[in-house]
């Protein structure tokens, strides 16, 4: 379920070609400024997502924690769009009232991550040396507890609150984004243009601010995307083994787990997980947009 | 070069030891943070049953009248003796318990990685050889099964196989076709991450001046994709399959959780719920074990495999994929 | 050549009788990405025994064209169009399966650079045994001998090693003769050469063209050679074809063409070729010259004695040079001479194992890190390839201001000034200070480098191969700013090339290199009129000369 980001770092991004390269392939490195349909798609319904979490109200009239006793089990229509739950409760509206804690935590999930692991990437590789070492075996440590076992660890001395289980996605992906970052950092550390500017009278500190931080956060923002969408699988899965708020939460994943007790009502699981998937494919669909255009 | 692969393996393998060293550590310090004092609440809970007695040796026998760093120090060394403690909640050792559902998770957990493996190659393999069109939805299957929480993937199969089907029953969780399903539907995120590196490999050895000038000499594309392409984009695979092996560990609570087994999963989870902590302290250690044997063992293999690597002076250099942007006058090596 | 008259004796290439004299025809050839057309309306024939040069600069399409004609544009990408027939059959619109047989059986193919162009994870004889397939012999122990037999006819030393090698573990030049000879192994009828030299050394890449001259002839195959080198072109084949953008400029025999150009495009490609025009820039050099006689005093850098060893190797090995005011020095060497390594030691950023580097006198070792930064000011560099010496992320006017701020030179307004002086100075124009490098050509990318270079007004440039990554007309263009600065500001250049003959044109004195080491040094005029070292020499001789070449004699 987590994903480890070796997508990002194996893809091979190689140096600008030469001139020299008139034959191969000069269309496929031609700038196109018109954005796909698929990543307008992707940003709309990240838009809508977005739009949820922030003002959920607008988005429907039904309380969701108020349950209709006569409206049981209906399956999706005009008036309940993903129909009712075991209480009558409109799953519509638990959805999007639930977006809020889903998305939201998933975003603090990533800023611990790319805060903390970035840091330890940037520092690491900057420096290099015995401190390099240091970080990479405590990098090195991260990587080796499986992330969503270190997340259930995590989550488990905290207590079971889904802000909780945020920062423990949030710790879980450190590792990852300390590697890339330190990878970036090495690159470009050794970029001519980083000697170059030295040679122009550079202190090592405006050429970690100013040439190495800048080139290496490219692929950083790319990752965190990505890790975004990933932070809220891991969410929703620590919420559907019941890691998260409690009822009457209505987490994207605490609702499929609650759902799936009711096999003769298949929407209360559908409607959440159909949410979440849309969500998750918009946000890696805009990564990948991210990683062809730069 | 044998020197050199001695002193490389031999690093590697000091690294590996001292990451499990701390890992243990973290694991503690993570554990032991925990706000109040889940042990003597959990052994003096009335509905647990133990003794003051037992209760003093207990607390004695893990030290917590000790400072917290004496606690890591004589834990530390159980582990390193191989003593993984006493379950706080059945009172058995951990070690026991642990026998007792590691066959289980280690069948399923093979046989997904397996099974996904299987399927990230024919993946790669239909995007290349069917006709493009049908390539091109092929391709997007790696993104969208990332996007797919793995529950659901699990609740799917279940609904199908079990529910629908009646080809096994919950009940009978270790039956071998139950045992594939759940396989499947842990194996399947993993496969696509595979699936994923092994298309983007493909597709950039495929560009590679190499393949053109091997097309050159007459190669037809079935003969280009096995005696060319196929060999140097599996080749870094290696390493991503390795480090998938965390992932099969950690998505298998889920998958064991929808699927009714009883293993390694499904004990983390009691084990949560009811704070029994050197289960869970036991059950991360082994997990990194795990890792990082599995990883070692990449690491190992790679340099066996692939003649681009070079190590030097114990460290490995050279480009595991060969970048290739030909740089008219070569410029002059400056360093070695 | 026993073994390969064993090779003609026993398979002998299937004829049909009395073969049309036209080899290969090429009509109204136009080739597109995506949309974009890159070749336009192209067309050649050659004749078989024949050889034609295509030539042109990035851009130009010509190595598109080669690949249009084994038909290995990147597939979904590249669409080709026009009329091509090969041996009196058109073969443009042939399906896939009837094409590949020509591939390397009827059309030979010989890439730009041959470290990409081999599988780095198979064996060269694997991949050899691959164009051996294409030999009608069954027993495949004759297969290898063959194999075995090419790679000693294109002078590979010891064929059996070459053979068992992996090609991380062969030179350039080999793995460029490994190529030629794989490409000449099954007997094509056409041999498609593209760029095949241009990724080595020079002394190598005259062995490799006269390699596929020898076999052109001992072979009897036609040569469609591809190059961006008008003299190399002149002197290698009998027909010329210039491009540009995808078009033909003009095209004729040799002779004609390189003596009468009929286009004003190939009159300025001849004009900018340093190896035709060794006195192109006289004026301009006489600057220099003049302060090079009338030179009194120390000279204003001095390089005593130094040595550096990196690990087993010693990339410098006590080299002195010294370089008067005013003037241009040049290393010349080839890759792996200890050049580039020579100018780090200069410019401070490695250390010497032994020996002193004096700049207007001062020492240059034991210096503080504050005190460095001082003489660097003077000293500025200029960077072999403009496409990594730029950061990306930068705009140009903060690019060449980046100096002037790490210096605290003047305010605002006269920082923005001297700025746009520099840019004027290397001729950039206005409009382009708002943009990334990856925005401009790699002529305009370099021009931003020497700005760079000059905003802090400095006394020295070291200038490490500035134009080895550019076109030759963009390089003419950049010298001659170079030559114009160090006339009117009276410039010290040290500039390092692999290119004799861009050497002669701009340098006073000139150092020669190998394997670390100054082999001879002097004034350029005598050491180019009479050198002394037989290294120098065979230097000198791979120097392509146009017609002057076997052509003329």
């Amino acid at each position: 379920m987590t994903v480890t980001a070796v997508t990002a770092v194996t893809r091979p991004t190689g140096p600008e070609r030469e001139p020299t390269a008139d034959a191969a392939r000069p269309a496929a490195r031609r700038r196109t400024t018109r954005v796909p349909v698929t990543v307008l798609a992707s940003f709309g319904v990240v838009a809508l997502v977005v739009a949820w979490s922030v003002a959920p109200g607008l988005f429907t009239t039904h309380d969701p924690a108020a349950g209709v006793p006569a409206d049981l089990f209906q399956s999706p229509s005009a008036a309940h769009w993903f129909g009712t739950d075991h209480l009558g409760r409109d799953l519509f509206s638990r959805v999007v009232h639930g977006t809020a804690s889903s998305v939201s935590s998933a975003l603090v999930a990533v800023a611990i991550g790319v805060v903390v692991g970035g840091l330890i990437g940037l520092v690491g590789g900057f420096l290099g040396g015995l401190v390099d070492s240091v970080l990479a075996r405590f990098v090195d440590v991260l990587l080796a507890i499986p992330s969503f076992l270190l997340a259930v660890v995590i989550v488990s001395a905290l207590g079971f609150e889904t802000i909780n289980a945020a920062i423990a996605t949030g710790v879980s992906a450190v590792a990852v984004f300390a590697r890339v970052m330190r990878s970036e950092v090495l690159k470009t550390r050794s970029a001519v243009f980083v000697e170059a500017s030295l040679l122009l009278g550079g202190s090592r500190w405006h050429v970690l601010l100013r040439h190495v931080l800048p080139n290496a956060s490219r692929s950083v923002l790319q990752l965190a995307v990505l890790q975004f969408g990933l932070s809220i699988l891991v969410i929703a899965g620590l919420a559907f083994l019941g890691y998260g708020d409690p009822p009457p939460a209505s987490d994207w994943g605490l609702l499929v787990s609650v759902g799936k007790d009711y096999p003769l009502a298949p929407w209360l699981v559908w409607a959440p997980a159909l949410v979440t998937i849309a969500t998750v494919l918009s946000v890696n669909r805009i990564s990948r947009w991210l990683r062809t255009t730069d | 070069m044998s020197s050199d692969y001695a002193r490389y393996a031999v690093r590697r393998v000091l690294q590996a030891a001292v990451v499990v060293l701390l890992a243990y550590v973290f694991t503690f310090v993570v554990i032991s943070v925990l706000p109040g004092d889940p042990v003597s609440n959990t052994l003096r809970n009335p509905e647990n049953g133990f003794t003051e007695d037992e209760i003093t040796r207990i607390i004695a026998y893990y030290g917590l009248d000790q400072p917290v760093y004496v606690q890591l120090w004589e834990s530390l060394t159980r582990f390193l003796s191989g003593d993984l403690g006493v379950s706080l909640r059945s009172n058995l050792p951990v070690s026991q318990m642990l026998g007792d559902v590691l066959p289980s998770t280690l069948r399923l957990a093979g046989t997904a990685l397996v099974v996904a493996v299987v399927l990230a190659f024919a993946l790669a393999f239909a995007v290349q050889y069917l006709p493009p069109r049908l390539g091109q939805v092929l391709r997007s299957f790696p993104s969208l099964f990332l996007s797919v929480p793995n529950f659901i993937v699990g609740l799917l199969l279940l609904q199908v196989f079990s529910f629908q089907l009646g080809l096994f029953r919950v009940i009978d969780s270790e039956t071998p076709l139950a045992t594939f399903v759940a396989a499947v539907a842990l194996g399947i995120p993993v496969s696509a991450q595979i699936a994923e590196v092994l298309i983007a490999n493909l597709d950039h050895e495929s560009r590679q001046e190499y393949a053109a000038v091997a097309r050159s000499r007459g190669l037809g594309r079935v003969r280009l994709f096995w005696k060319h392409l196929l060999k140097p984009s599996s080749l870094p695979v290696v390493t991503v399959i390795a480090l998938t092996v965390g992932e099969l560990l950690g998505g298998s609570l889920i998958t064991e959780a929808i699927f009714g087994r009883a293993g390694v999963g499904s004990l983390v989870q009691r084990s949560v719920s009811t704070q029994d902590l050197p289960v869970l302290q036991a059950v991360v250690a082994l997990a990194a074990v795990v890792f990082v044997v599995v990883n070692l063992l990449a690491d190992l293999l790679y340099p066996l495999l692939d003649p681009r690597v070079r190590l030097d002076g114990g460290r490995r250099t050279g480009s595991t994929t060969p970048t290739t942007d030909p740089v008219r006058p070569q410029r002059e090596v400056v360093a070695p | 050549m026993a073994p390969h008259d064993r090779l003609t004796t026993t398979l002998p290439r299937p004829r049909v009788a009395a073969p049309p004299r036209t080899l290969l025809e090429v009509e109204d050839l136009s080739v597109a990405y995506g949309g974009h057309e890159v070749v336009s309306g192209v067309g050649f024939s050659l004749a078989r025994g024949e050889s034609l040069a295509l030539i042109g600069e990035s851009g130009s399409g010509k190595s598109t064209i080669a690949r249009a004609l084994l038909r290995l544009l990147p597939a979904g990408v590249g669409r080709a169009a026009g009329r091509v027939s090969f041996d009196g059959r058109e073969v443009l619109g042939l399906p896939e399966r009837q094409f590949r047989p020509l591939r390397g059986r009827e059309i030979g193919f010989v890439p730009q650079d041959p470290s990409s162009s081999l599988n780095a994870v198979r064996t060269i004889g694997r991949q050899a045994e691959e164009a051996a397939a294409l030999l009608d012999e069954p027993d495949a122990r004759a297969r290898t001998r063959a194999v075995l037999d090419t790679f000693a006819q294109v002078g590979l030393d010891d064929p059996q090693r070459v053979y068992d090698s992996y090609p991380h573990q062969l030179s350039g030049g080999m793995l460029q003769r490994v190529l030629v000879g794989l490409a000449v192994l099954p007997r094509p009828a056409l041999l498609v050469a593209d760029e095949p030299t241009s990724a080595l050394d020079v002394t190598i890449q005259k062995r490799i063209l006269d390699l596929l001259t020898e076999l052109r002839g001992t072979l009897d195959i036609s040569l469609l050679l591809i190059t961006h080198d008008l003299a190399v072109a002149a002197e290698r084949a009998d027909s010329l074809l210039v491009l540009k953008d995808g078009r033909v400029q003009e095209q004729g025999r040799t002779a004609s063409v390189f003596a009468a150009p009929a286009s004003s495009y190939t009159r300025r490609l001849r004009a900018d070729v340093p190896a035709l025009n060794p006195d192109r820039y006289a004026d301009l050099r006489a600057v220099g010259g003049g302060r090079l006689a009338a030179a009194t005093g120390g000279p204003k850098i001095e390089v005593d004695a130094v040595s550096k060893t990196f690990g087993d190797v010693r990339a410098v090995d006590d080299v002195s040079f010294g370089v008067e005011a005013g003037t241009t020095h040049a290393l010349v060497g080839e890759s792996g001479s200890g050049k580039t390594t020579a100018i780090r030691l200069l410019l401070g950023l490695d250390q010497p194992d032994e020996g002193r580097i004096l700049v207007a006198g001062d020492e240059l070792q034991g210096r503080s890190g504050a005190s460095l930064r001082a003489v660097r000011r003077h000293l500025q560099l200029v960077y072999q390839n403009p496409f990594t010496s730029l950061d990306p992320t930068w705009r140009v006017e903060r690019l060449v201001r980046e100096p002037l701020d790490r210096f605290k030179v003047g305010d605002k307004a006269e920082r923005r000034e001297r700025v746009r002086e520099a840019l004027r100075s290397v001729g950039l124009a206005e409009h382009l200070v708002r943009r990334r490098p990856a925005a401009l050509s790699g002529g305009q990318r370099q021009r931003v480098a020497i700005a760079r270079a000059l905003v802090l007004r400095p006394d020295v440039i070291v200038l490490d191969e500035p134009t080895s990554a550019l076109d030759v007309t963009v390089q003419a263009d950049i010298v001659e700013v170079l030559l114009r600065l160090q006339a009117e500001l009276g410039l010290t250049y040290v500039f390092v090339s692999h290119d004799l003959a861009l050497v002669r044109q701009l340098a006073h004195t000139v150092s020669v290199m190998q394997r670390g080491r100054v082999v001879e040094q002097g004034p350029v005029a005598e050491i180019f009129d009479a050198p002394r070292e037989a290294y120098t020499r065979s230097l000198l001789d791979s120097l392509p000369t146009g017609l002057e070449g076997p052509l003329a004699t």
